[in-house]
């Protein structure tokens, strides 16, 4: 249902991923792993359409996706960066209802339903974003993105820096919004064991390419392969 | 009687406060949601004072000439932000010239149409008298209009779904185009309503300040400055500046010279500048 074709792109004239091609299938949820500085933050962001392609297409539904980010959204595609990104001089029950405004959807439902999915948010209902930890704030960023009513999530390492008690709420969030939604995930992450607890397959990323695809069990068994591409 | 001078004292500092707060939300909107420094704010003042001048003379009565001003800044700003702002987002220094340039062409412009002398329309001759001393009413109005405008802005930008696509496009842009926010239009909007707001004041000011082509530069200034040393908090850093420079320099000028309340609001813009080089607000947690 989403398929990447020979993404090439890169910053300026700097190309930094070449050539990759991947297909997330309705529901699933997909691990992206690779070494700092391989091209998975860049490639999540040749997929939003925040770089523009220098070759290759994004194709939604078996139709090529449109070039601004904003139309590729409303198209179902959701996005939680690195680094979150929240707006912070915007409360967090703001940061929800503007990304549910912004694709026709009921605002006060969409934040009913974000405080019902993510307790942790409902004390901080009105603070500013910006004031939050960064947990809350990845939090806040995942709710934020489900607002847009996605078909695919991508999450650009979801776990940089947030506490580990949250980061297992978060994969039981994410498993539950994947079973219960049928939202497909992509995730781009360098943390293995949150990856392996959630994903099914990963693809695994060297240089700006995909060096191989492989499915969990696989991957969990190769402690070689581990160590060579995922330094761990 | 020294109660009574001081009371005019103040409500007349509070009305050129207020004065210069009408003259600039619209340039702080532009500046605090667009990140844009609009140098041809001033001319679109002039050009909403024209416009309601202009509607005046063919006989609408000065009410309707109001919204007849904003509409007509209203759409050469979308024009303006179409063709020329759009092209320079990220680059200040390139806005302000451009911006700088646009407001020569509408002060050129208007000395072609109107000439530099143009009629002005008389002032309500209500007055209020304290003690021996009388006041216009009409600038005492202004201190309400302030603060009416100031409400209507607050209230666009923080309970509208423009208002939060707008601010979310200049917190984190990229992330508002992720999120399904088509943020050039939400762009041209939000620049179209900072030059509807230099339309109003131009418009409501006419019987303050009589239009001239060069009008505009007496605001540019005091404007670019309220609003730079405002900074990220634009609408209430904007309204704390222009109350405490503008009516600073007002009260300085009253009990001295123009010049000297002139020297007042430079002198404080400097030091302000070199204490908060971000602007006074840059660490208020406040949304706008």
């Amino acid at each position: 249902m989403f398929k990447i074709e020979n993404a090439t792109g890169g910053y300026g004239k700097t190309t930094i991923i070449r050539n990759i091609s991947m297909e997330i299938n309705q529901g699933e949820i997909v691990a992206l792993l690779g070494r700092n500085g391989v091209g998975k933050s860049t490639l999540m962001k040749y997929i939003t359409g925040l770089i523009p392609a220098a070759g290759g297409q994004v194709l939604i539904e078996g139709k090529p996706a449109p070039t601004a980010p904003a139309k590729r959204a409303k198209m179902g595609l959701g996005y939680v960066p690195q680094g979150r990104f929240v707006f912070p001089r915007m409360t967090v029950i703001e940061n929800i209802a503007v990304a549910a405004a912004a694709n026709g959807h009921d605002a006060k439902q969409a934040i009913d339903r974000s405080l019902e999915d993510f307790p942790i948010l409902v004390q901080k209902a009105n603070d500013l974003a910006g004031g939050l930890s960064g947990g809350q704030q990845q939090i806040l960023a995942l709710a934020r993105a489900l607002a847009t009513q996605p078909q695919v999530l991508l999450l650009d390492e979801p776990t940089e820096g947030v506490q580990p008690s949250i980061i297992d709420e978060m994969s039981g969030i994410l498993k539950r919004i994947n079973k219960e939604l049928g939202i497909a995930i992509v995730i781009a992450e360098q943390n293995l064991d949150f990856c392996l607890s959630i994903a099914e397959r990963a693809y695994i990323m060297e240089k700006g390419s995909i060096r191989i695809e492989i499915d969990r069990e696989k991957l969990r068994a190769d402690k070689h392969l581990q160590q060579e591409l995922l330094g761990v | 009687m020294e109660l009574d001078y001081l009371m005019t004292v103040i409500l007349s500092s509070l009305s050129s406060a207020s004065i210069l707060l009408i003259a600039t939300i619209g340039l702080a909107v532009v500046y605090g949601l667009m990140g844009v420094i609009n140098l041809a704010h001033g001319e679109f003042l002039m050009v909403g004072a024209y416009s309601a001048l202009t509607a005046t003379q063919i006989g609408i009565p000065y009410p309707l000439a109001i919204p007849f001003a904003i509409m007509v800044t209203m759409l050469i700003g979308a024009i303006v932000e179409c063709l020329i702002i759009r092209k320079l987002y990220g680059r200040i220094f390139d806005t302000m010239l451009a911006t700088w340039g646009l407001g020569m062409v509408f002060n050129q412009g208007a000395v072609l149409l109107f000439g530099t002398v143009s009629p002005g329309i008389g002032m309500p001759q209500y007055s209020l008298t304290i003690g021996q001393y009388s006041l216009a009413i009409y600038p005492l109005i202004m201190i309400a209009v302030a603060i009416l405008m100031l409400a209507f802005v607050y209230f666009l930008m923080t309970k509208t779904v423009y208002g939060m696509k707008a601010r979310a496009s200049i917190q984190a842009p990229q992330m508002a185009q992720a999120i399904g926010i088509e943020s050039s239009n939400v762009n041209t909007l939000t620049f179209a309503i900072g030059c509807g707001l230099a339309g109003f004041a131009g418009a409501i000011l006419l019987p303050i300040i009589p239009a001239t082509p060069s009008m505009g530069l007496f605001f540019a200034v005091k404007g670019f400055l309220t609003v730079v040393v405002a900074g990220p908090v634009a609408l209430t850093g904007s309204a704390v500046t222009a109350l405490g420079l503008g009516g600073g320099s007002s009260i300085t000028a009253s009990f001295l010279t123009s010049v000297v309340g002139d020297v007042f609001f430079f002198l404080m813009t400097a030091l302000l500048l070199w204490l908060y080089p971000l602007g006074i607000s840059s660490k208020w947690r406040r949304k706008l």
